[in-house]
């Protein structure tokens, strides 16, 4: 082996520099990670109010719903469903494990991964907050940020001023319980910001596209919107009406105690 | 009467006060309105058919019916208390029959906390156990599993105290307090506990109630997920002594002055079940369910039930008074309320799919002592506020199994609910 590196001194110092280059360039890949999830929480502990509005493929708005996140550290989320429709029920997610509690029944239902997925905006694109932790990341590259292929649609309002230049990272998933499988995603070559994403499954099928809207302040996402590519260009707008710094009381997080339909907020 | 009425203005002031609150204060109101349509088709065969058969308007049949339910919940924090009210206005009417109107209170409590316990205080919906079909480790609500037609559930009267660690919670409940020491079935007095630890994807559970009649019992149960896309659970209960009906007819072929089916006690007996569901990514899901009722009529009590039909429609036509043999068929059909269960052993399996705002399911439920088979299908629509849904309920099987001699054979329904706000 060293024998045969040594006839190949080119090859030799390719090695080295893989070697030396590699790490440096994975810890850029989850240092942008981390930088991108400051965009989307801003704190450990969090409250989000969020409107997800659902429109027809040729922007109609169809369907409105309200949602409370809140949001808590160690992949703990409470996550309370505001909309008249869909009034007193909750999703509980503590790390991989998930309860939905229906007003009607005052138990709480074990779920699995796949019932937390189905849906247009599933739960948990709705609580997800974070990707570091939850993915390992690897830097492909720096490409355009814009996909022409990707429809914006009627219904999305992206930020005004795109940047031209993304880092596209490729996330894999670290942990069973986590919504999507694997992620492509591209963040702003200046500010590490989210711009678009690509959402795949288990069986390794692109779910959904997503583009991020980021604030006038250009601190933090205000809206994601998720692409159906199979179901006719649907489209789901997940804003970000409000985020506070929010602390639970532990009792929150055990769903016998959300079982008792507590007034919480 | 007095305490019912109690319950029902206690309800209705909590809802009143929840839907005029203050500023200052936190809560929430919700109201829905539900309509309802539920034909029923008589059956041609079976005992309360030969009945009618005898004479005719012998014993009441199952009418359709229609109802139209406005639901009114209130929660609000108020002076360091949760209090919430829950009350259900209701106008029935059924073919053939009188309307109604009724105006109950479905839950009316109060909730607070003392040190590390909370307690709640009143009528309250107490949903324990982790099955499907059959539930037998709910030993507060006793909710009737499988019907047809959802309705609101009635809370029971309860003294409850709980604490919750972060994994784990102990639930203490003093049911029906304060009804007298003979009540039976839903309504007897008793204490009752459950115990709750998360282990890593399971919950894990235990149950203890003592009843003033039925004395102690025992239960565990336990729900995993074991993959993305699959869930079971299972469910165990031992009871010292169980609630029965028992038909005291002292022969076979003698005809009865009153009703021979009388409440008893029996001793020593199991309930078990076991089950799972699957899901996959295009929203098609499986459940399917297998459990054991011990305090379900057996085969042979089965067996004995249906000579008896039988000799008592060998008595009408040997010349025995219609009337009376009209009525003793008639009182044979209360062997189908004797236990939530008709038979022992059970099989469950429930195929649903959702596809947009549609959910279209199928399920079967079989009974292998006698291969009677029990289908339903229903069809719903989700809207933003409104929910449409019907479907349809048929027995099938040999025409001596038991789901074939119930008094309806078919039945369909209809029901629109709007949520108000």
């Amino acid at each position: 082996m060293f024998l045969a590196l040594g006839k190949n001194p080119a090859q030799l110092l390719g090695l080295v520099v893989a070697a030396l280059t590699g790490p440096a360039l994975a810890q850029d890949a989850e240092a942008l990670l981390r930088d991108a999830d400051r965009y989307r929480t801003g704190a450990d502990n969090l409250r989000v109010d969020t409107l997800v509005q659902a429109y027809t493929s040729d922007g109609t708005l169809e369907r409105e719903r309200r949602y409370t996140v809140f949001a808590q550290s160690d992949r703990r989320t409470l996550v309370l469903m505001q909309s008249a429709a869909e009034k007193g029920q909750k999703v509980l997610m503590l790390g991989d494990d998930f309860w939905l509690l229906m007003p009607s029944s005052q138990r709480p239902m074990r779920i699995t991964p796949m019932q937390k997925l189905l849906g247009d905006a599933s739960t948990g694109d709705i609580a997800t907050m974070r990707w570091s932790g939850d993915y390992s990341a690897t830097l492909v590259g720096l490409e355009p940020c814009v996909d022409a292929t990707v429809p914006t649609g009627a219904a999305t309002v992206i930020q005004t001023t795109p940047p031209t230049s993304c880092y596209h990272l490729q996330l894999q998933a670290m942990r069973k319980g986590v919504t999507y499988q694997r992620i492509a995603l591209w963040l702003g070559q200046q500010r590490h910001e989210p711009v678009r994403a690509q959402l795949y499954v288990q069986s390794d099928k692109l779910a959904k596209q997503a583009l991020f809207e980021v604030d006038q302040a250009l601190s933090s996402v205000s809206a994601m919107v998720l692409i159906d590519p199979l179901g006719k260009q649907k489209q789901t707008r997940i804003r970000y009406l409000a985020r506070k710094e929010r602390t639970v009381p532990v009792e929150w997080l055990n769903p016998m105690f959300l079982a008792r339909s507590p007034v919480l907020e | 009467m007095a305490r019912i009425l109690c319950i029902h203005v206690l309800a209705l002031a909590a809802v009143l006060e929840a839907a005029t609150l203050r500023p200052a204060m936190a809560g929430e109101f919700s109201s829905s309105l539900r309509s309802q349509g539920l034909a029923r088709q008589t059956a041609t065969t079976g005992p309360l058919a030969q009945a009618h058969a005898l004479y005719d308007g012998i014993a009441a049949d199952q009418p359709s019916e229609g109802a139209v339910q406005l639901q009114l919940q209130g929660s609000a924090q108020w002076a360091g208390l949760q209090w919430h009210g829950d009350v259900l206005a209701q106008a029935r009417g059924s073919a053939g029959g009188p309307g109604s109107t009724q105006v109950a209170g479905l839950e009316a409590y109060a909730a607070g906390q003392a040190g590390a316990w909370q307690w709640t205080a009143g009528r309250k919906v107490v949903g324990w156990d982790v099955g499907y079909g059959f539930r037998p480790n709910d030993l507060v609500q006793q909710e009737q599993r499988r019907t047809l037609v959802s309705q609101p559930l009635q809370g029971r009267p309860v003294l409850m105290a709980e604490q919750f660690g972060a994994e784990s919670a102990w639930s203490l409940v003093a049911v029906n307090p304060t009804t007298g020491r003979d009540a039976m079935g839903i309504r007897e007095p008793a204490l009752a506990a459950r115990w709750y630890q998360r282990v890593g994807s399971a919950d894990t559970y235990a149950f203890a109630r003592w009843g003033r009649r039925t004395q102690g019992s025992v239960g565990a149960a336990w729900a995993w997920v074991a993959s993305d896309t699959l869930e079971l659970h299972a469910s165990l209960r031992h009871m010292e002594r169980f609630d029965a009906w028992e038909d005291t007819s002292t022969q076979l072929a003698a005809l009865s002055p009153a009703s021979p089916w009388r409440p008893v006690l029996r001793q020593g007996v199991q309930q078990a079940l076991v089950g799972g569901t699957w899901t996959n990514a295009k929203q098609v899901s499986v459940l399917m369910e297998a459990w054991w009722d011990g305090a379900a009529p057996s085969r042979t009590h089965w067996r004995q039930w249906a000579e008896r039909n039988a000799a008592l429609q060998r008595l009408g036509a040997a010349g025995a008074p219609p009337t009376a043999v009209a009525a003793n068929l008639a009182w044979q059909t209360q062997a189908f309320s004797a236990s939530p269960s008709l038979h022992r052993r059970n099989l469950f399996a429930r195929l649903a799919w959702t596809t947009g705002a549609w959910e279209c399911a199928l399920d079967l439920l079989y009974h292998p002592a006698d291969s009677g088979r029990l289908y339903t299908a229903s069809l719903a629509w989700k809207g933003d506020r409104l929910r449409l849904e019907g479907g349809l309920r048929a027995s099938a099987g040999p025409g001596a199994s038991v789901v074939r001699q119930l008094p309806v054979q078919r039945q369909a329904y209809v029901q629109a609910v709007w949520v108000l706000n």
